[in-house]
Formats: structure tokens, C-alpha cells, sequence
């Protein structure tokens, strides 16, 4: 997808002090999942199938 | 697709002419993609986009559509009506109802059959609905085969979401039989959601839909999350009290009555007489989803005695309200079967012939908030026909696969393929309000996004730029009630006789949907950021739920990249 959202509000002031490895700090994981189906339709699910079956990440499949 | 193993037609990929086909228990319809990418639908031979699934047999010649429909006054017993949902299905298990007036389903030798007079001579021929089925296929391929010109090979068919895997296989079979190679079976409501995000102006949206399907014997609805164009369906609900049928019924017993007043007599109590009633009662029904007023008129409805009155809209809209009130339960509980809320939906589609009456439309206008679209034809001049959208759909999805291997199909709508992590969290970035240090929740993916998936946003930053902080986070979002007590008048004015609004006391209620920020994942400094810059922000989720922040300042080098492991 080559559109972006657009956020007016902004980030916020960078603490006094924070400090993090090549400015990034990992601190938690995402929390949850549930196995759902997707329906086989429509074009952005064949490209995923494609992705898929040939192991291909988003970027890979950007080139 | 199917435990059956097709038996193909001989048609290579590359060779195929491939349409899309809605078949209904009341309608089908055909479907093409242009060269152009449009789908459109075909008219048959009578000029039908909206063909009646019956067939009828008039010394030995076969009636298709519209033309079979007229047979259900004169010639019921050899007119063989709503059947699709037999297919597949045990006699037991069937609801035969809507074929009181045409011929009747029977068991035969394990299946559903029904005997009618196919032939000039001789005795009557017991058929099964396979072959019924069969029959109505070969004339919506011959249909769409003379108007495009060259034989139909494929076709892509939309099932209803509570079809039974022996369902898909019997409805796979009967269309086999008419030499049609079925390429895909396609979810009904996901057809008609492919139908509008296939138009060139829809962009591509995370956003949760409700597709109501409101056809003739049943009303069936989903809802869907879209997220990036991917479809999960959250939630359905089917119903058979509250269709198409119910609201002709409705306007039955309206004319009867008034029929009854002036001539004592019941036209519903003569099959012939009772089938011109509800063929006309649906014509009537029609006229008032365009029309303010519309005349119903039958010649000889009973014991040879003509009828015609009318009806204005608000008066049928009073009368069916019951019907009404159906579909509006129906949808409004398969979104809290869905665990979600209706400010929770952004678009609710209306499919199915019944979806063009306007009351049923600014019915949705109503329980749903201002926020929600609503696409229906009274109500969004641009919107589809509901009785194109499944078709639609099912072309466009038979042009997207039609060079493929049927094995590559296969494989694809494998489990293995379709079956994915969903998050349960949104996940999103903190930012700040004008006035308050507070953080304010952004998703940059939402809920119930299958992985891998990846979204980017662009995000302001303080006036002056400087160092931000950019902090990732889950949020999950509920609905906040707050109760407002009812502003007293302005002008105060205690004597005015204003019983009907003002003066029942109950506090209002504003609803809204407010995010709580959960789980912190991450925080990544970015620096320098020049006056009046942006920040983008790329989250990429694999399969596995490992994750991969990007933060960069917008047109800036290098950014900031960080990993965090799978649970
Ligand atoms: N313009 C209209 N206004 C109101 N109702 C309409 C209109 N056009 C068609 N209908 C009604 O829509 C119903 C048929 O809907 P549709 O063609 O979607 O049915 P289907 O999916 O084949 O039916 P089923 O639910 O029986 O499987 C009929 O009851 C018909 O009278
Ligand atoms: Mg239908």
C-alpha cells in the first residue's frame, strides 16, 4: 500500500535522559492472537498466497 | 475446494472463458469482466439481468426465468421453483415451504426430486434437483455464451456462508454436468464487498463492513473485517422468518382484504388466484422502492372478477413494519455476535433484491452512526445494484484466476494458505494533545488484521522539532457511555405543551469509542527533527507475531530500526 495515514497530533518531546541501543528500546511482545480463516479473494489475497508459497516477505515482494 | 475432484472440461488456462454466477433460490444472475477490468452483468435473451431460477415445461419445451415464472399462474405442477437450497441436503432437513405452489420436492433413491411433465409424451419424468440444477446452469452459460459470443468454460459461483461442504459439492457437481469447470466457490458477502472495493475509486482501507443480503426466501449477514484489502469474516447470522417473501406476503393480505371488502371473497383460498396475487403483489412491491405510490392490478383474480387499487409507500412501510424490524434485529445482532458495536462499523453494505427499498436502508441509516456508510441505492446515489453485487464480484474474481492451474487455485485456497494469525490488539503509536501531557492512542494496524502485515503513517511533531519520542503500543478499544442530563430549554418556557420531547426526563446518552492504551512494545528516539517535520513510522508483523519498527524522519537518512521477538 503506498498510501499513509496522515497523524496531525504529534509524537511527543523526547525524555531527558532516555537512552536506548541505536535509539531503540524493545521492552514488551505483542500480547495476543486468534487463528482466523481469510477468504481466497480478491488481489491483495493472491498476492499474499503468493508471498506465502514462495516464502516471500513484503519487502522481497516490493522489488 | 471440494473433497469431489472436479471433472474438468478440457479448458486450459489461458483457453478459458470464465464469468461469474450468483445462483439464488429466487434469482441469478451472470457476469463478466470487461477488458476494461469492469464487471458487468449480462442480460439474458429476454433482456433480464436478474434472472428467476425456475424452470417450467410446456408441452415438452423448456421455460428459463422470467418466462418460467408467468407458468406458476397456469401450469404450477410442471414448474419446478426455489431449489437451490436442496441441493446436497437430505430430504428431512429441507424446508419445502416456498415450493407449495410449484412442484413439490419428494425423496427419491437418497436425493430431493421432483416429477413433473418435461416431455410432450408420455409419463411424467421424476428429476432430481442435481439435474434441475443442471438444467438452469446450461441455460445461464448458454445465455452468457451468446452474448459474449464464444462458449462459456468456467465460472467462478458465490455459496451463502452456511453451506455445507455437501452442499458446495452437489452445487460443484450440477454445474459440471452443464459443462461448466468451477474455478472457485466465493463466500456471498465477500463477493459483494470485492464488488465495491474493485471500482476504481475505492481506495484500499482498513474499515469493518456489515454485508446484509436480503434476498427472497432468507436473509443472511456478515460481518468482515478488510484490512488492507484481505477479508476475515467475524461474524454471521441467517434468517428465514424476514425475506423478500414475508414482505410480499404483507402486501398479500393487504389486497386480499381489500378484494374480500368489495367482493366477499378470498382470492387466497384458489391456488391460481393466490399465485396471481403474489406474482403482482411482488411487482407492486418493486414499484414502491422507486415510487412513492403504485398501482396493483390483476385481471380476473378470482371467479373472473378484475382488480386494481393502489397503495402509497408510507402505508406498505406502516403495514410490513414487523418485517422491517426483522431485518433490523438481524443486523444488529450479528454485530454484537461479532463482539463489536455498531459505532464499531464503517460500511454497511445492502445486497439482495430486497435491499432496494428504501425503508430498510434508512433503517440502517438510523441504528448506525453518522460515521457509518451506508451503500444502498437511496441512500448513496454512486451505490452498485444489490442484485448486481454477488455476480459482480464472482466476475472479477473468475478474471483474476482464470490462467491459473486448478491445482494452483487449490493450493492457494488451502487451509494452510488461509488459515493465519489475527492480532487481538491494535497496534499504534502515542502523541500528544495540544494542551495536556496525556498520550493519545493512534492505531497504525488494527484488530483482527491477519499476519503478516505491514502499515506505515506518517505523524506530526512539535512545532519546533527537536528529539521525539516514538512509543509503540497496543490499544484496545471500548465504548464510553456518558449520560447527559437533558438541557433545559433555552428559553426556559415551563408552559409550552412540549409532552413529546423535552418533557420525559430520561438522561441522554452519548456513546463513543475511546482507546485504552495497553502492552508498551517499544520506544524509539528520533533526533534533530527539522521545524515542521514528520515522522514515519513502518510496523511490520510476521507470521509468527515477531515484529520490526521503522521510524525515520520523513525525507530524512538513516532512522531508526528495531526488532522485537515472537511471543
Ligand atoms: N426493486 C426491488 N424492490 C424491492 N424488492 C425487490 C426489488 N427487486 C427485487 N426485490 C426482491 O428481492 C428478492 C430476491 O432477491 P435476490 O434476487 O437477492 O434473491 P436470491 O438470493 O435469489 O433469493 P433467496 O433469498 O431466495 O435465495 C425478491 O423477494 C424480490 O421481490
Ligand atoms: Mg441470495
Amino acid at each position: 500500500m503506498t498510501t499513509h495515514t496522515q497523524v496531525s497530533l504529534p509524537l511527543p518531546v523526547l525524555p531527558e535522559g532516555w537512552s536506548g541501543e541505536k535509539d531503540f528500546k524493545a521492552i514488551g511482545h505483542v500480547s495476543k492472537s486468534t487463528q482466523r480463516s481469510i477468504e481466497p479473494v480478491g488481489p491483495h489475497f493472491l498476492a499474499h498466497a503468493r508471498r506465502a508459497r514462495h516464502k516471500r516477505t513484503f519487502s522481497e515482494d516490493d522489488r | 475446494m471440494s473433497a469431489e475432484e472436479p471433472t474438468t472440461n478440457g479448458a486450459k488456462p489461458g483457453e478459458r472463458t470464465a464469468i461469474g454466477i450468483s445462483f439464488g433460490n429466487s434469482n441469478s444472475s451472470i457476469a463478466w469482466t470487461t477488458p476494461e477490468d469492469k464487471a458487468e452483468v449480462i442480460a439474458n435473451e429476454d433482456g433480464d439481468r436478474q434472472i428467476p431460477s425456475i424452470l417450467s415445461y410446456v408441452d415438452g419445451e423448456e421455460y428459463n426465468g422470467q418466462q418460467a415464472k408467468q407458468q406458476l399462474v397456469r401450469n404450477s405442477k410442471n414448474t419446478v421453483a426455489y431449489f437451490r437450497d436442496y441441493l446436497g441436503q437430505d430430504f428431512k432437513s429441507i424446508d419445502p415451504t416456498h415450493s407449495h405452489a410449484s412442484a413439490h420436492p419428494q425423496e427419491h433413491n437418497g436425493t430431493i426430486a421432483f416429477t413433473i411433465q418435461d416431455k410432450e409424451e408420455g409419463e411424467p419424468s421424476t428429476v432430481s434437483v442435481s439435474e434441475i440444477a443442471t438444467r438452469h446452469f446450461s441455460r445461464l452459460a448458454k445465455s452468457a455464451s451468446d452474448f459474449l459470443g464464444k462458449k462459456v468454460t468456467s465460472a467462478v459461483l458465490t455459496t451463502p456462508t452456511n453451506f455445507s461442504e455437501k452442499q458446495k459439492a452437489a452445487l460443484i457437481k450440477s454445474a459440471n454436468d452443464a459443462g461448466i469447470e468451477v474455478l472457485q466457490l466465493i463466500q456471498e458477502p465477500v463477493s459483494a464487498l470485492l464488488a465495491y472495493d474493485a471500482r476504481p475509486e475505492s481506495k484500499v482501507a482498513d474499515k469493518i463492513v456489515v454485508v446484509a443480503d436480503l434476498g427472497g426466501t432468507r436473509s443472511d449477514v456478515a460481518v468482515i473485517a478488510s484490512r488492507g484489502g484481505m477479508y476475515t469474516i467475524l461474524a454471521t447470522a441467517h434468517d428465514y422468518e424476514f425475506a423478500g417473501v414475508h414482505l410480499d406476503k404483507v402486501l398479500q393480505d393487504h389486497f386480499a382484504k381489500e378484494f374480500i371488502k368489495w367482493n366477499g371473497i378470498d382470492p387466497r383460498e384458489n391456488a391460481r388466484s393466490l399465485a396471481k396475487l403474489k406474482l403482482e403483489s411482488e411487482a407492486t412491491k418493486r414499484a414502491l422502492s422507486i415510487g412513492t405510490n403504485a398501482n396493483f392490478s390483476v385481471e380476473s383474480l378470482a371467479e373472473g372478477i378484475d382488480f386494481t387499487s393502489t397503495i402509497n409507500r408510507l402505508r406498505y412501510e406502516t403495514i410490513a413494519r414487523k418485517v422491517f424490524d426483522g431485518f433490523n434485529r438481524l443486523i444488529e445482532g450479528v454485530v454484537k455476535k461479532a463482539d463489536l458495536d455498531v459505532l464499531d462499523i464503517d460500511e454497511v453494505i445492502l445486497s439482495g433484491g430486497s435491499s432496494h427499498t428504501p425503508k430498510i436502508a434508512s433503517n440502517m441509516s438510523a441504528i448506525f452512526p453518522p460515521t457509518t456508510t451506508v451503500l444502498a441505492p437511496s441512500t448513496t446515489p454512486a451505490a452498485i445494484s444489490p442484485s448486481e453485487l454477488q455476480a459482480r464480484g464472482a466476475a472479477l474474481q473468475a478474471s483474476l484466476i482464470q490462467e491459473y492451474e486448478a491445482e494452483d487455485i487449490d493450493q492457494s485456497t488451502h487451509p494452510a494458505v488461509t488459515t493465519v494469525k489475527h492480532l487481538t490488539h491494535a497496534i499504534g503509536v502515542l502523541s500528544i494533545t495540544g494542551d495536556s501531557a496525556k498520550g493519545v492512542f493512534t492505531p497504525i494496524i488494527a484488530a483482527e488484521t491477519a499476519v503478516p502485515a505491514r502499515r506505515t503513517i506518517h505523524i506530526a511533531t512539535p512545532k519546533e522539532g527537536g528529539d521525539v519520542l516514538v512509543k509503540i503500543v497496543e490499544g484496545g478499544s471500548h465504548i464510553k457511555v456518558t449520560k447527559t442530563e437533558p438541557k433545559p430549554k433555552e428559553n426556559g418556557n415551563k408552559d409550552d405543551d412540549s409532552d413529546e420531547d423535552s418533557s420525559d426526563e430520561e438522561p441522554e446518552e452519548q456513546r463513543e469509542k475511546v482507546w485504552k492504551v495497553g502492552n508498551v512494545l517499544a520506544e524509539a528516539a528520533i533526533k534533530d527533527v527539522k521545524k515542521g517535520g514528520k515522522v514515519e513510522v513502518m510496523i511490520n508483523v510476521a507470521a509468527d507475531l515477531s515484529v520490526t519498527v521503522t521510524a525515520r524522519e520523513v525525507g530524512g537518512k538513516g532512522g531508526v530500526r528495531g526488532n522485537l521477538a515472537a511471543p
